[in-house]
């Protein structure tokens, strides 16, 4: 191992990847460059925009603002867990058709910060979402269709676990 | 952007974090990192080494001591704070507090130690933990030593810690007392412009028994208004001339004065908060 290098495991969507990093290299870049899954996005770098959200042990976190050494051991989701096959999530398919983005540049962290809240309260309403997604900025939609979408996807999954 | 290099430990207990606070060089402790890490990444700070506490478990413990306090661990994150059934029953505006705290990424990974550490004078726990007498207490090879937050946080940014001290837990007395904390900011995730919080118990008779006022977003750090608090305790609610009390007080603080805000729109609008507080407190 080169001097000063630091042994780090991640579980990224299920898969485990190793590499001997820098301790200073940001999670961000880890998922981005190391495990080269390039739908976590890289926004501000400054811990605003919410563009890098992933979620670790089910809490959304913004991971430009967390070095890959502090996830060792970790298990990690980002964007690319919620498609399944060729399905779509709920929430990607709301974001869609309810034209919730736009140049779609901060849509993986508003999808994952969508994700994080919906896992805690499955039926927000619309202040519960606004809050929701208070880390992420978006400079195109004005916010308003990514909020009919969340509060769409958040009805039809619970509409779909009635159904079972 | 990217920190300048640093060796990274990753202690398991606190018995090896406070061995390497005593024997690498120029450490730096790292917690949630959520305001460290920009910090570095401006290079503010480089330290050579960084100290990750984030594997020790006993940091991470909230508990309620034989005294009725609070011991909260300080590697407790704000997400924590808010949810933690212990915290809402003995110390509910301390939970109310931490939900003001930046956006929910930021509580998911930010730690209630770190960020009183940090001491910026715009932090939203400071003027809380003024009004609830918190203590904070430090770790090190040579000892422990139990501190109050107004002895703690010296100014900006700066603590009575020593270099070679962590920061391991916050005592937080019992206070079911009415509370009321409020954050003035132009976006929800930003620091406050003006911020308040305060404690009050009001007697059957109306006079008011116990009142604790504190505000951040001032020059110095936080600050407990003791003159606005004495000039309030023991008269009855419906005696007392609010606004001149309230006036005389802020007109002698030094609100931050920057691009969020100047000096005099600040102190405008602490005035009309405390006011607003206050009564609501009283009535």
């Amino acid at each position: 191992m080169m001097e000063g290098l630091v042994k780090v495991s991640i579980d990224i969507n299920g898969k485990k990847y190793t590499d001997d990093v820098e301790p200073r290299l940001l999670l961000v870049d880890f998922i981005r460059d190391i495990a080269r899954l390039k739908g976590t996005h890289i926004g501000c770098d400054t811990t605003s925009c919410g563009a890098c959200t992933i979620l670790i042990d089910g809490m959304s976190v913004k991971s430009c603002t967390m070095f890959a050494v502090e996830a060792d051991g970790r298990k990690i989701q980002t964007v690319e867990s919620l498609a399944t096959d060729d399905k779509l999530h709920p929430l990607q398919e709301a974001f869609w058709e309810h034209h919730a983005l736009q140049c779609g540049y901060c849509t993986p962290g508003m999808l994952m910060s969508s994700t994080f809240l919906l896992s805690r309260n499955s039926d927000p309403t619309e202040e519960e979402i606004r809050e929701g997604i208070a880390g992420n900025i978006c400079r195109c939609t004005g916010y308003i269709n990514i909020i009919k979408a969340v509060k769409d996807a958040a009805g039809k999954i619970n509409a779909g676990k009635e159904t079972e | 952007m990217y920190p300048t290099e640093f060796e990274y430990y990753r202690p398991k207990t606190l018995d090896e974090a406070l061995e390497l606070m005593k024997t690498v060089e120029e450490p730096k402790v790292i917690a949630g990192g959520q305001s460290l890490m920009p910090m570095l990444k401006l290079r503010f700070y480089e330290p050579a080494c960084l100290i990750d506490l984030g594997a020790i478990p006993e940091l991470k413990q909230v508990k309620l001591d034989e005294g009725g306090n609070l011991r909260i661990g300080a590697m407790v994150t704000h997400f924590e704070v808010i949810e933690n059934g212990l915290i809402r029953e003995n110390a509910p505006i301390l939970a109310s507090t931490a939900e003001n705290i930046g956006d929910i990424q930021i509580r998911n990974r930010g730690t209630i130690g770190g960020s009183i550490c940090e001491a910026d004078p715009s932090a939203d726990y400071p003027p809380t933990m003024f009004v609830l007498e918190a203590s904070i207490v430090l770790l090190s090879k040579e000892g422990r030593r139990t501190v109050r937050i107004e002895d703690f946080i010296k100014g900006p940014y700066e603590t009575d810690a020593r270099e070679d001290e962590i920061a391991v837990e916050i005592i937080v007395p019992k206070s079911t007392d009415q509370y009321h904390v409020e954050k003035y900011a132009r976006r929800k995730a930003d620091f406050a412009v003006v911020s308040v919080a305060a404690i009050a118990r009001t007697a059957s008779d109306g006079s008011i028994e116990e009142l604790r006022i504190a505000a951040g977003a001032l020059t110095d750090g936080p600050e407990r208004l003791k003159s606005l608090e004495s000039a309030l305790k023991g008269k009855k609610k419906d005696s007392v001339d609010l606004q001149t009390s309230i006036s005389e007080t802020v007109d002698a603080l030094t609100p931050i004065s920057d691009i969020h805000g100047g000096e005099e729109y600040r102190k405008y609008s602490l005035k009309m908060m405390l006011a607003r507080v206050i009564k609501e407190l009283i009535e």
